[in-house]
C-alpha cells in the first residue's frame, strides 16, 4: 500500500509538468486547431534563458523565471505574427511543417548556444519531505509543483473569463467568423494565445528541471512533449482543466504501470503514453472533457 | 513558348526522352566510378566528403522518403513515423544476415512483407485518427522505436544498446568487369584523371557494386511507385488526399486504400532500412529516433511533396546538409562556436520554414519552373485534328491553374 | 431626399478565380429596410460578405460618404456595420450572455450592461437562458440571440443574411415582425438578404433582385410584390 502511495506521489510530480505543457498545447489548439510540435523545445529554450539569467546574471531565481516567461511570451507572439499568421488556418500541412521546422530550430539552437553537457538547475522550491507514510514520502517539491499548476490553471481561468482579451480568445476559439464580424482582431488575439502558451511552457520546463534528480540539457523536453500530448488528448484538446486532469492522470499511470506491470521496463512508459494517445483518439476523439467536433461537408 | 517544344507521340519526343534518360544513366554510372575512393572537395579550408558511402546512405534515405511520398504526398495522411519502419527493416535485415547467414538480397523477401503488414496494422487505428492527431501519434511511434529495440527480451536479436553489427561483405560477382570498365574510363582523355589510377582495391570494388545494386533497387522502387500513382488505386489515393468525403462518395473504399497506402509506405521504409544497414554495417538504436522521422519529413518537403524525383532530392539533401554542415569548421563571418554544434539540424529547420514560405513545392517545383522555360511537352493532338481547327485556347477562360507539384509526377527526367 | 447611409457602385468580387458579383449598383438610405432577393447562387451572401470586407472586391462602397472598400473587417465593424451571417453564427461554447458581450466588443462606453438588459426584455427567452451554452438553444432562439448580438454594437447598418433559413414558419413570422419593430423603434438601417421574398418584402421599404451576380429588378417593396416577373419567379404565384 505504501509503495502504491509512493508511486502516486511520484506520478503527481511528473504529471504536473505534463499538465502544464498540455495546458500550453491546449491554449494554442483551442484558438487555432493547430498542435504546436515545437512546444517542448520552446519550453526548453526558455528554461535555458532562465538558467542564464539566474546563474550568469545573478538574478534571484523566481525573478529569473518571471523574466524568462516574459521573454518566451514575446518570442511566442513573434512566431505567431511572422510564421503562423500568413497561412490559411484551415490548411494544416504548411503549419505542421513550420512547427516541425521550429522544433529543429529551437532544439539545435539550444545545442549550439549552450552545448549538450547537462546543467544543474537551481532549486525553485524548498527541499525535503512534507509528509511521510513509511516509504511513501510527499516531498515539498511535489506539493509546490501541484500548487503551481493549480495556481496557473486558476489564473488562466480567471483571465479567460473576466477580461476582454479573454473573451476575445474564447470567442475566436468558438467561431472565428462571428468573432471577426464582431470586430475582434483575430491576429492579436492569437498572438495572446501563443504568448501565454510559450510563457506557461517555460514555467513548466523550469519546474521540471528544478527537480534535484534532473538536469537541463537540450533534449530534456522531447519525451515530455509526447506525454503532454497524450495528456492533452486525454483531457480533450480544447479543455484547459481537461489538460490538467489529463496530465496528472498520465503522470500517475506512467508511475504505476512502471512499478506494477513487470514486463514493461522504464523506457516503455513512453510507449504506454503513445498507446493511451491512440486509444483515446480512436475511441473517444474528444477526450474526457473536450467538445465533440462536428464535421461540415 | 519555351525554347524547345515537343509534342507527345512524335519521333522527336521519343528521341528527347531516350537522350535525357541515357545521359542521366551515364552520369549515374560515372559518379559511381569517380567517387569510389574517398572523394573530397575542399572549399574555404573545409573538406567536404562526396564518397560513395554517403551517396549510398542518401539512396537509403531517398527510398524512405519515397515511402513518405506515397502516404503523405499522394494519400494526404500526415504519417510521420517512417523511421519506425526504416529501423525495423534495418534490424530485421541485420539479424538475418548476421545470425542466419542470409544473402543480402534475400532479406527483401522478409522485410518487405513484414513491414507491409506492420504498416497495415498501424494503419487500422489511423483510419479513425485524422490530420494533426495522426501526426502526433505517428511521431510518438517513431519516438518509441529505440525503446522497443532495447527491450531485454529482444536483446539477442537486436544487440541491445550497442546495436547489431554485421560482418558480411557484398562482393561483386566475378562476371562483372568492374575493373575493366574502370580502366576504360581512366583512359578517357582529359576526364580520365577523375577515375583514379591503376586497379580498384577490393574495398572500392565492393563500394561500386553496392552503389550499383542500391541504385537499381531504388530505381525499381521509383518505377513501381510511378506506376502505382498512375493506376486506379493511385488515383483513389489522390482522391483521398484532395477530399476524403468526395472520394468516399465517389466509391473509393477509404479503409482499403488508406491501409494499403500505409502498407506500401512502410514497406518502402523497410527497404530503405536494408540499404542503410547494408551500407553502414551496424544497426544501433540511436540511429532510428523521432529526429530521424522529422528528418525524413524535411527530405519530403525539401524535395517536393507529392513528387517522385523529390524523394531523390530529399534523400540527398538530408544526407549531405548535416554532413557538410559538420564538416564546415570555418566559414568567413560565422563565429567558430556556431559551426561546432548541430548546425546541420539548424539549417534544415530554417530550410523547412523558408521553403514553406517561398517554395512550398520543394526544390522539384522550382526546378520544374525553370525547366518549363526551356522545354515544353505538348499533348498529342486528338485523332482527326487538322492544323487550323479551333483549339481550347481561344475559349477565353481567365482561370490560371497554379503549378501543382502534387499532380502525378511521371516525368522522372525532371531534375 | 433622405441621406444615403450606404452607396455601392459597380461592385465586383468573388472567391479567387470564381467571380460572383458582376457590377452591382445599389444604395440604402438611413432608417430604411432594404431587401436583396434572389435564388440560390445568385450572389446574395457574397454581396453581404463584400460589404463586411470578407472577400476581395473592386468598385466602390461608401458608408456615410466614407469609402470602405478594401478596409479591414475589424475596422468596418467599428464604423458601424453589424453582420448576422447565414446560419446565425452563434458562438456555441459561450454562454448567451457572453455571446452578447462579444457583440458589444467594439464598444467602450458604460451602457453595455443596460443594453443587454434591454434585449433580455425584448426576448425574454434569452434572459431565461442567459447562462446556458448558446449552442443548446433552438434555431429560433439562436436567431434572436444573433440579432441581439449584432445590435449590441449599436450599429448604423445591420446586415442580415437569410434570417429565415432553417426556421419553422411560425417562428420566422414572429422574427420578421420584431425586425420591423426594431427598425421603427431604434431607427437602425437594415439590409436583409432573403430567399423568402414575400416575407421580406412585407417589412421592407425597397428591394433589389439579384440574378447571377447582377441586379435585374429594383423598386419600392409594394410594387415588387405585385411585379409579375417576380411573383412568378419567387413568390410562386
Amino acid at each position: 500500500m505504501e509503495l502504491f502511495v509512493a508511486r502516486l506521489f511520484d506520478g503527481l510530480a511528473n504529471g504536473s509538468t505534463y499538465a502544464l505543457i498540455a495546458l500550453a498545447l491546449v491554449m494554442i489548439y483551442k484558438a487555432t486547431t493547430l498542435i504546436n510540435f515545437a512546444q517542448g523545445e520552446m519550453a526548453m529554450f526558455g528554461a535555458f534563458i532562465v538558467l542564464v539569467l539566474a546563474t550568469e546574471q545573478g538574478v534571484p531565481m523566481w525573478i529569473a523565471v518571471l523574466i524568462g516567461m516574459i521573454i518566451s511570451a514575446l518570442i511566442g507572439a513573434g512566431i505567431e505574427r511572422t510564421l503562423i499568421r500568413p497561412f490559411d488556418p484551415a490548411d494544416h500541412l504548411p503549419l505542421v511543417i513550420i512547427t516541425l521546422g521550429l522544433f529543429l530550430v529551437f532544439g539545435s539552437l539550444a545545442g549550439i548556444i549552450w552545448r549538450f553537457d547537462p546543467r544543474q538547475f537551481p532549486e525553485l522550491f524548498p527541499s525535503g519531505s512534507a509528509l511521510s507514510f513509511g516509504v511513501a514520502t510527499l516531498t515539498w517539491y511535489t506539493v509546490c509543483v501541484v500548487a503551481t499548476v493549480l495556481a496557473v490553471a486558476g489564473l488562466l481561468t480567471v483571465l479567460l473569463n473576466t477580461t476582454k482579451i479573454g473573451l476575445a480568445f474564447r470567442a475566436v476559439s468558438s467561431n472565428l467568423e462571428s468573432s471577426e464580424l464582431s470586430g475582434i482582431r483575430v491576429g492579436p488575439t492569437l498572438q495572446f494565445g501563443w504568448a501565454i502558451a510559450a510563457a506557461v511552457g517555460t514555467l513548466a520546463a523550469s519546474i521540471y528541471v528544478a527537480d534535484p534528480i534532473r538536469q537541463l540539457e537540450p533534449t530534456v523536453m522531447a519525451r515530455v512533449l509526447i506525454f503532454s500530448a497524450a495528456a492533452a488528448a486525454l483531457g480533450g484538446l480544447d479543455s484547459l482543466w481537461g489538460a490538467i486532469i489529463g496530465g496528472i492522470a498520465i503522470g500517475m499511470v506512467q508511475s504505476i504501470v512502471v512499478q506494477y506491470v513487470p514486463f514493461i521496463p522504464n523506457e516503455m512508459s513512453l510507449a504506454t503514453a503513445v498507446l493511451v494517445l491512440v486509444l483515446v483518439l480512436v475511441f473517444k476523439p474528444s477526450g474526457l472533457f473536450g467538445t465533440p467536433a462536428v464535421e461540415r461537408v | 513558348m519555351a525554347r524547345f517544344n515537343f509534342v507527345e507521340g512524335t519521333a522527336q519526343y521519343r528521341s528527347y526522352r531516350w537522350v535525357t534518360w541515357g545521359l542521366f544513366l551515364l552520369a549515374l554510372l560515372l559518379v559511381g566510378f569517380a567517387y569510389a575512393d574517398t572523394a573530397q572537395v575542399t572549399i574555404l579550408d573545409n573538406r567536404y566528403n562526396l564518397g560513395l558511402p554517403r551517396i549510398n546512405k542518401a539512396i537509403a534515405f531517398a527510398v524512405a522518403v519515397l515511402g513518405l511520398q506515397v502516404i503523405v504526398g499522394y494519400t494526404g495522411q500526415l504519417a510521420l513515423g517512417q523511421s519506425f519502419f526504416f529501423g525495423t527493416g534495418a534490424y530485421l535485415a541485420a539479424w538475418l544476415v548476421a545470425d542466419q547467414n542470409w544473402p543480402w538480397l534475400a532479406t527483401l523477401a522478409v522485410v518487405v512483407p513484414v513491414c507491409f503488414v506492420l504498416g497495415v496494422i498501424f494503419g487500422v487505428p489511423a483510419l479513425r485518427i485524422k490530420g494533426l492527431y495522426l501526426a502526433l501519434v505517428t511521431l510518438g511511434l517513431a519516438a518509441v522505436f529505440p525503446a522497443v529495440v532495447q527491450l531485454d527480451v529482444l536483446d539477442e536479436y537486436t544487440g541491445g544498446a550497442s546495436g547489431k553489427s554485421i560482418d558480411s561483405d557484398l562482393l561483386p560477382p566475378s562476371w562483372l568487369p568492374i575493373n575493366g570498365i574502370n580502366s576504360v574510363l581512366q583512359n578517357i582523355p582529359l576526364l580520365g584523371q577523375y577515375f583514379g589510377e591503376g586497379d580498384l582495391s577490393s574495398r572500392e570494388l565492393e563500394r561500386i557494386w553496392k552503389y550499383l545494386l542500391f541504385s537499381i533497387l531504388a530505381a525499381i522502387c521509383l518505377w513501381m511507385v510511378s506506376n502505382l500513382v498512375r493506376s486506379r488505386p493511385g488515383r483513389a489515393m489522390r482522391a483521398i488526399r484532395d477530399n476524403e468525403t468526395s472520394a468516399a462518395v465517389s466509391g473509393v473504399n477509404l479503409s482499403w486504400s488508406k491501409t494499403m497506402s500505409f502498407g506500401i509506405a512502410s514497406a518502402l521504409g523497410g527497404v530503405g532500412g536494408i540499404i542503410y544497414v547494408a551500407e553502414l554495417g551496424i544497426a544501433s538504436p540511436g540511429d532510428f529516433t523521432q529526429v530521424l522521422a522529422i528528418l525524413f519529413i524535411v527530405g519530403l518537403v525539401v524535395g517536393g511533396v507529392g513528387t517522385l524525383s523529390g524523394a531523390v532530392v530529399g534523400g540527398l539533401a538530408i544526407t549531405f546538409i548535416p554532413e557538410w554542415a559538420s564538416s564546415t569548421e570555418q566559414f568567413p563571418g560565422v563565429p567558430d562556436r556556431w559551426l561546432q554544434g548541430p548546425t546541420g539540424t539548424f539549417i534544415m529547420g530554417v530550410l523547412l520554414i523558408v521553403l514553406t514560405f517561398f517554395l512550398p513545392g520543394g526544390i522539384v517545383s522550382g526546378a520544374r519552373r525553370l525547366k518549363a522555360r526551356v522545354v515544353r511537352v505538348l499533348p498529342a493532338p486528338p485523332k482527326g485534328y487538322q492544323p487550323g481547327d479551333p483549339t481550347g485556347d481561344d475559349v477565353g477562360a481567365d482561370v490560371t491553374v497554379e503549378d501543382e507539384p502534387a499532380a502525378a509526377d511521371t516525368d522522372l527526367a525532371a531534375r | 431626399m433622405s441621406d444615403k447611409l450606404l452607396e455601392v457602385k459597380d461592385l465586383r468580387g468573388g472567391y479567387g478565380p470564381i467571380q460572383v458579383l458582376h457590377g452591382l449598383d445599389f444604395h440604402v438610405d438611413k432608417g430604411e429596410v432594404v431587401v436583396i432577393l434572389g435564388a440560390n447562387g445568385a450572389g446574395k451572401t457574397t454581396t453581404l460578405r463584400a460589404l463586411s470586407g470578407m472577400i476581395e472586391t473592386s468598385g466602390s462602397i461608401e458608408l456615410e460618404g466614407e469609402q470602405i472598400l478594401g478596409a479591414k473587417k475589424a475596422d468596418i465593424v467599428r464604423k458601424g456595420v453589424a453582420h448576422v451571417p447565414q446560419g446565425r453564427g452563434t458562438l456555441p461554447e459561450l454562454s448567451v450572455e457572453d455571446n452578447l458581450l462579444v457583440g458589444a466588443y467594439v464598444r467602450k462606453d458604460k451602457e453595455v450592461q443596460a443594453d443587454m438588459e434591454k434585449w433580455f426584455e425584448v426576448y425574454p427567452v434569452l434572459h431565461e437562458r442567459r447562462h446556458q451554452r448558446a449552442g443548446s438553444l433552438s434555431g429560433g432562439e439562436q436567431q434572436m440571440l444573433a440579432v441581439s448580438r449584432a445590435l449590441m454594437s449599436r450599429p448604423e447598418l445591420l446586415l442580415l443574411d437569410e434570417p429565415s433559413l432553417g426556421l419553422a414558419p411560425i417562428i420566422v413570422a414572429d422574427l420578421f415582425d420584431r425586425f420591423s419593430h426594431i427598425n421603427k423603434d431604434t431607427g437602425t438601417t437594415m439590409l436583409v438578404v432573403e430567399q423568402n421574398a414575400q416575407l421580406a418584402l412585407s417589412i421592407a421599404d425597397r428591394g433589389y433582385v439579384l440574378e447571377s451576380g447582377q441586379i435585374t429588378v429594383q423598386g419600392e417593396a409594394s410594387s415588387l410584390m405585385h411585379d409579375d416577373a417576380i411573383r412568378k419567379a419567387y413568390l410562386g404565384v
